[in-house]
């Protein structure tokens, strides 16, 4: 499990990334935490002619809090667990964070090479999708923003085109009486999840549901929404009766496929588990009391 | 297309002395350690970052040195387990696995004392949990666990009584 | 009078029975170990090898100019050439009637499973090598591949071997005692069929070698990580048609074996072809991928059971039949379906039955060869031990009933029924004390009251005997050693043992230390080099070492001992009956002031003294040798207790307590003993709920990585209390192995639990792998 010969450049820009980018497009591979990456190489199941490492790009590395939160590709899992930013203006993302391999991955992975992997059992790509975010894609052509529902496209494929760097995600700021959740299912510890649902809720002050998203990761190529269990809450009080008829929703709404670690049977079922659980976490957050 | 070089030099710091060395733009940090330093102590378990048994120190934070290019090692500082205490002269916290009976046929030991030396430095009295969870991104097939989770708590015993290095 | 008091004086240098601190632990904790993978030889070359994508396909023509043309590839080896310069190795340990081909370091004319390799790539770096292994290009024709129990015993199926018939590679019956009366009297037959999945040893470390032929001296020397280095020296010998003298095989530090290192591997043998063709030393390192694939796998056993019993529990007999899946290629020298006669032997245990009966097939498939992991005969005690909870279940009677009211007594009047003693054995007695431990009565009370809460948990045990080495081991497999005193004084310990993680140093060095009367540190262990270790056949497996080694070293320490004192007698002009020796000192009982040191000793047995004439080299002279054979054998005991909580929502299962009472008799360390038992452990609820080695039904492989194959972490593995029942066999060496208990019984008290747990929701625990799908699948929630 050797990697393969490639070309290795060192950008230290945006700008010169992207021109490289331009240059060789899809030969191309970006190297950002290498926590994905890496494997792939050794395994030969990736052959990039050029690999671009990005670790250089400053710029890259930067959290700022706006209207709604942006956080640069080239941030580190750690630094945005750590970061007290990131903990009041996206809870859900630090939570989420914490199930992202262990210690030594979070030094490495970083949220832009998280989320431009797009493992659909991945953490990152479904609080996007939750959270209703974006991310930045920058190219020679200039700069654009793609909704997290149109940039996921399936296994292990986005919307980025060849020539495309993700240079940050945004989280918009969270409304008033919203509350979120956060839930995975996996084997062992730190391993990548059968099922995780995240849950981003927000009630009016009867306690009705305004809104709610629900993403759900492992259940199919890329991060999927349970639209229906979402219609089936919305305008309907939060409570035991419309969180069950929304499980039971989404548990029906997808079609897993199975695998070695899960059936299709038993992952829409874990599905349907932590969607009651997460609306109740999450309702209880924004009824402010948990 | 223009071509770039298939090698180039490394410097970096590893256990506080400079070392530098020419190395292909594929190879790996653990390969390069390993073979072009010859600091054979950090060890190659899977090579696709889930065993743990590479895991080093980069600018004092614990990482998979499977998974970085020895040339992202660059200008950084790396502490490896050659670094701790010697054979006459352990560390307080080898000196704590060892009254544990830590560790059997050692392979996956350089990892897992790495993994302590951040987890210590970071929270120097976990509790038992926090002490599974950290070490749970280290395998080991050997001990059950049980032993090398009774060090890491003597050796934060230890540390916090002042035995500090 | 036992052994040890008679041994070294009391005095402090005394370490049988207490937790020494290992001698390895210096140079492993500090990155000083000295593995395989840290060789490095002028001139080495890396070695990669292109392996199989398919389960089972004809080699059509094998294309290697483009990778020769590779700047830094140094050659390319096939099968062709195996055929052609080495000849085929076969097991040395096999039972009568077992069928199979020679094999040979590369598949020749087919490949036979995924994986299985085809080409040996040497070149400058282990990059270049794989790289070049890309760039060979390889027609394959595709056969039917043979996957399941089934297809492989379909006779118009396809045939791993077409030279036989079928994929039979071996049958067997045993039958012992009265079995047909038994079945005929029973007022019930109980029948189950139970499935062990495959898993793997996986070892941290796992295998490889630098093969190092020197072609002016015509040496060869194998460094790898073996279990059996004289074993495998042979094998090289033989395959390459090296002389035996020039051959020579030496271990390092080994990173854990559990059964996968005893056999001499088909890489070994290209490995080794490759180097000696060149003519330089060469490396190979098998990645983690290649392990998974094509090192060795374990336990693919499926057994129809039914038992004859009356309504008080009385077990009467047991009969069944048995398949064991071998995989594609024979381990070498012991093949690994050769495991279904120990199987058959031992499956009554500990227990009196009037009868026993199993009828057991071996068949060959696609898949990789099954290979022994520790306790390879574990399918009879998880069958037996979930056996006998199906049987108290049907009765209604408690599990530890019916043990109790099954054990056959251990005073020497019943043997097994295969014919070993069950003299001393002490599972009646670790049962109730782990029962006593675990509270059971007090947690059956609480399991009511938890149900009717709508909680799920569950309490298993189960009972064992671990041959370690037991009454059939010693046999024609004695174990040697070698103990010389060194012209300093310290004592070297030459063993026949390659220990990997068994803390081996420092075991044997307390058994000679105590023996000698000087301290563990002037000991040194030698092991795993076949220039000057005595032959064996096995090394380390079996458990052999507590026992078989120990004894050994016990013996030729002993006899060391008295050279010792008969020539300090002479210097000291006493008599050696009147000498001691205490903390390094030889003197006079009594009066320590009177002394030599073994460095004294020494000089007078090695140089001439100055002021006589006396000859250079003293008799008796400072060698000993001595053989053990384990004396009448024994056993080892246990029983494990297992309380568990299962999550229906999810189907995890939370190990909520995880008891073990044994009892391997005196321990020589007992950090060392429970070291090995939550090893063991920590296997057995890796084996039961998180580990398989998946094929899919076309012999495909599921679990190339360690993100499919899930060994378990310090998250899963719950905390295992022990305690130890010390009980000593009434023999001159009162320790057991405790090698393979652990994982032995894990999975028997783990499954055991976990019905117990669904027992409200009718659930029947046949297969012993159980994922979160499959509990859920078990409790019908899915």
């Amino acid at each position: 499990m050797k990697l393969p010969p490639f070309e290795y450049r060192t950008p230290e820009t945006v700008e010169e990334t992207v021109e490289l980018l331009g240059e060789f497009g899809d030969e191309a591979k970006i190297l950002a935490g290498g926590q994905s990456l890496i494997p792939l190489l050794a395994m030969r199941l990736s052959r990039p002619a050029v690999v671009i490492d990005i670790n250089n790009v400053n710029e890259l590395n930067t959290i700022s809090n706006g209207s709604g939160l942006s956080i640069g590709a080239l941030t580190r899992h750690r630094t945005a667990e750590r970061s007290a930013l990131v903990q009041s203006s996206a809870p859900m993302l630090v939570a989420a964070l914490g199930y992202v391999g262990h210690d030594a991955i979070r030094t490495r992975g970083t949220i832009g090479g998280s989320v431009a992997h797009a493992d659909p059992a991945a953490e990152l790509p479904t609080v996007l999708t939750a959270l209703g975010g974006s991310v930045s894609a920058t190219s020679a052509r200039g700069t654009r923003s793609i909704a997290a529902d149109d940039f996921f496209e399936g296994f292990l494929s986005t919307s980025l085109a060849d020539d495309e760097l993700l240079t940050a995600i945004q989280l918009p700021p969270r409304p008033d009486r919203s509350g979120w959740s956060f839930n995975e299912f996996s084997r062992r510890s730190g391993d990548f999840a059968l099922v995780g649902v995240a849950v981003s809720i927000e009630l009016d002050e009867s306690g009705t549901v305004v809104d709610a998203r629900i993403a759900m990761s492992g259940v199919a190529g890329e991060p999927t929404r349970a639209i229906e269990a979402e219609t089936a809450l919305r305008g309907n009080p939060a409570g035991p009766e419309s969180f069950a008829t929304a499980a039971a929703a989404a548990a029906a709404e997808i079609n897993p496929s199975a695998d070695l670690h899960g059936t299709t049977a038993y992952r829409k079922h874990l599905a349907g588990i932590l969607v009651r659980k997460g609306l109740n976490e999450a309702c209880d957050r924004a009824k402010g009391t948990r | 297309m223009t071509t770039t070089p298939t090698t180039q030099s490394v410097q970096l710091t590893v256990n506080g002395v400079a070392r530098s060395g020419e190395t292909e733009n594929r190879k790996t940090l653990v390969d390069f350690l390993r073979d072009d330093l010859e600091l054979t102590g950090t060890h190659v378990g899977c090579e696709h970052g889930v065993c743990g048994a590479c895991t080093i120190l980069l600018d004092g934070e614990p990482v998979r040195s499977c998974l970085m290019l020895a040339v992202q090692a660059n200008g950084r500082s790396l502490e490896t387990i050659e670094g701790l205490g010697s054979p006459d002269d352990l560390s307080p916290l080898q000196q704590a696995f060892r009254e544990s009976h830590g560790f059997q046929c050692g392979f996956c030991t350089p990892g897992f004392v790495m993994t302590t030396v951040a987890l210590l430095r970071e929270n120097p009295d976990p509790s038992e949990a926090e002490i599974r969870h950290c070490l749970s991104g280290n395998l080991c097939r050997c001990t059950g666990y049980q032993s090398i989770v009774e060090g890491v708590k003597s050796a934060a015993l230890a540390l916090q009584a002042g035995e500090n290095r | 009078m036992t052994a040890l008091s008679t041994a070294a004086g009391i005095g402090s240098t005394r370490t049988v029975g207490t937790a020494a601190l290992r001698v390895e632990d210096l140079r492993i904790l500090t990155g000083r170990g000295r593995y395989v993978d840290d060789l490095k030889f002028p001139g080495m070359l890396h070695a990669a090898f292109l392996r199989s994508p398919f389960a089972h396909a004809r080699i059509l023509s094998i294309d290697v100019s483009a990778a020769l043309e590779l700047p830094g590839v140094v050659g390319i080896f096939t099968g062709a050439d195996m055929a052609a310069r080495t000849t085929g190795i076969e097991p040395l340990v096999a039972p009568p009637g077992f069928r199979s081909e020679p094999v040979f370091g590369l598949a020749i004319d087919k490949v036979r499973l995924v994986g299985d390799p085809v080409a040996i790539v040497v070149a400058d770096s282990r990059y270049i090598a794989e790289d070049a292994c890309e760039l060979i290009d390889i027609d394959y024709e595709q056969l039917e591949a043979i996957g399941t129990f089934e297809q492989a015993l379909d006779p118009s199926g396809p045939k791993v071997f077409e030279s036989l018939d079928s994929n039979i590679m071996l049958e067997m019956s045993n039958s012992y005692g009265e079995v047909d009366e038994s079945f005929a009297e029973a007022e019930l037959i109980v029948r189950r069929t139970f499935a062990q999945h495959r898993v793997a040893q996986v070892p941290m470390e796992g295998r490889g070698g630098v093969s190092h032929f020197d072609p002016e001296s015509g040496n060869f020397v194998y460094y790898t990580g073996t279990q059996s280095p004289h074993s495998l020296k042979g094998y090289i010998s033989q395959a390459l048609g090296v002389p035996l003298e020039q051959t020579r095989v030496v271990n390092g530090d080994i990173g854990g074996a559990f059964g996968l290192k005893i056999a001499t591997h088909r890489e070994d043998v290209a490995l080794c072809a490759a180097s000696y063709w060149l003519g330089r030393p060469v490396k190979w390192i098998e990645d983690r991928n290649e392990h998974l694939l094509a090192s060795g796998q374990a336990r693919e056993e499926r057994m129809e059971l039914e038992a004859a019993v009356n309504r008080d529990g009385t077990i009467l007999a047991m009969r069944g039949t048995m398949v064991l899946d071998q995989g594609a290629y024979p381990a070498v020298p012991f093949v690994g379906g050769g495991i279904v006669g120990l199987i058959a032997t031992m499956m009554p245990g500990p227990y009196a039955f009037r009868g026993f009966a199993m009828s057991s097939q071996v068949v060959a498939s696609n898949k990789c060869t099954y290979s022994a992991y520790r306790a390879p005969w574990a399918m009879e005690t998880w069958a037996r031990e979930r056996m006998i909870n199906v049987i108290a279940a049907e009765l209604d009677l408690d599990p530890a009933a019916v043990r109790r009211k099954n054990f056959a007594a251990n005073d020497g009047s019943v043997s097994m029924l295969s014919g070993a003693t069950l003299l001393d054995n002490s599972c009646a007695q670790t049962l109730e004390r782990v029962l006593e431990l675990g509270e059971y009565d007090r947690l059956r009370t609480e399991q009511a009251a938890a149900r009717a809460q709508g909680r799920c948990v569950g309490i298993g045990f189960a009972t064992f005997i671990e041959g370690a080495p037991g009454p059939a081991a010693g046999r024609g497999l004695n174990e040697q050693s070698i103990a010389r005193v060194e012209p300093d004084g310290q004592l070297s310990i030459f063993t026949t043992q390659a220990p990997n993680g068994q803390g081996h140093e420092t075991t044997l060095a307390q058994i000679a230390s105590d023996e000698m009367g000087i301290p563990i540190g002037n000991v040194k262990i030698y092991h795993g080099d076949t220039a000057d270790t005595p032959y064996a056949l096995i090394g380390t497996g079996g458990s052999r070492a507590a026992t078989l080694a120990s004894g050994s070293v016990l013996h030729s320490s002993r006899k060391l001992k008295a050279n010792v004192l008969e020539l300090a007698a002479e210097m000291l002009e006493a008599n050696p009956s009147d000498l001691v020796i205490e903390d390094g000192l030889i003197h006079p009982i009594g009066v320590p002031t009177v002394h030599l040191t073994l460095a004294e000793v020494a000089a007078r047995a090695y140089a001439e003294p100055a002021d006589t004439s006396e000859p250079v080299l003293a008799e008796p002279t400072l060698t000993a040798e001595a053989a053990y054979d384990g004396g009448i054998g024994s056993w080892s005991a246990g029983t494990h207790f297992c309380h568990v909580e299962i999550d229906l929502q999810t189907g995890q299962v939370k190990i909520l307590r995880y008891l073990v009472v044994e009892d391997c008799g005196r321990m020589i360390n007992p950090a060392v003993v429970e070291g090995q038992v939550r090893g063991g452990v920590a296997q057995g609820v890796g084996e039961v709920l998180f580990e398989w080695s998946a094929y899919d039904d076309q012999a495909n492989f599921l679990a190339g990585t360690f993100m499919d194959y899930l060994l378990p972490t310090a998250s899963e593995v719950p905390r295992i209390d022990i305690e130890h029942l010390e009980n000593e066999p009434n023999e001159e060496v009162f320790f057991r192995g405790v090698g393979e208990g652990g994982l032995l019984i894990a999975p028997a008290a783990i499954t055991n639990a976990i019905e117990d747990a669904l027992s409200p929701y009718g659930a029947q625990i046949n297969d012993q792998y159980l994922p979160p799908a499959k509990i859920l699948e078990l409790a019908k929630v899915i």
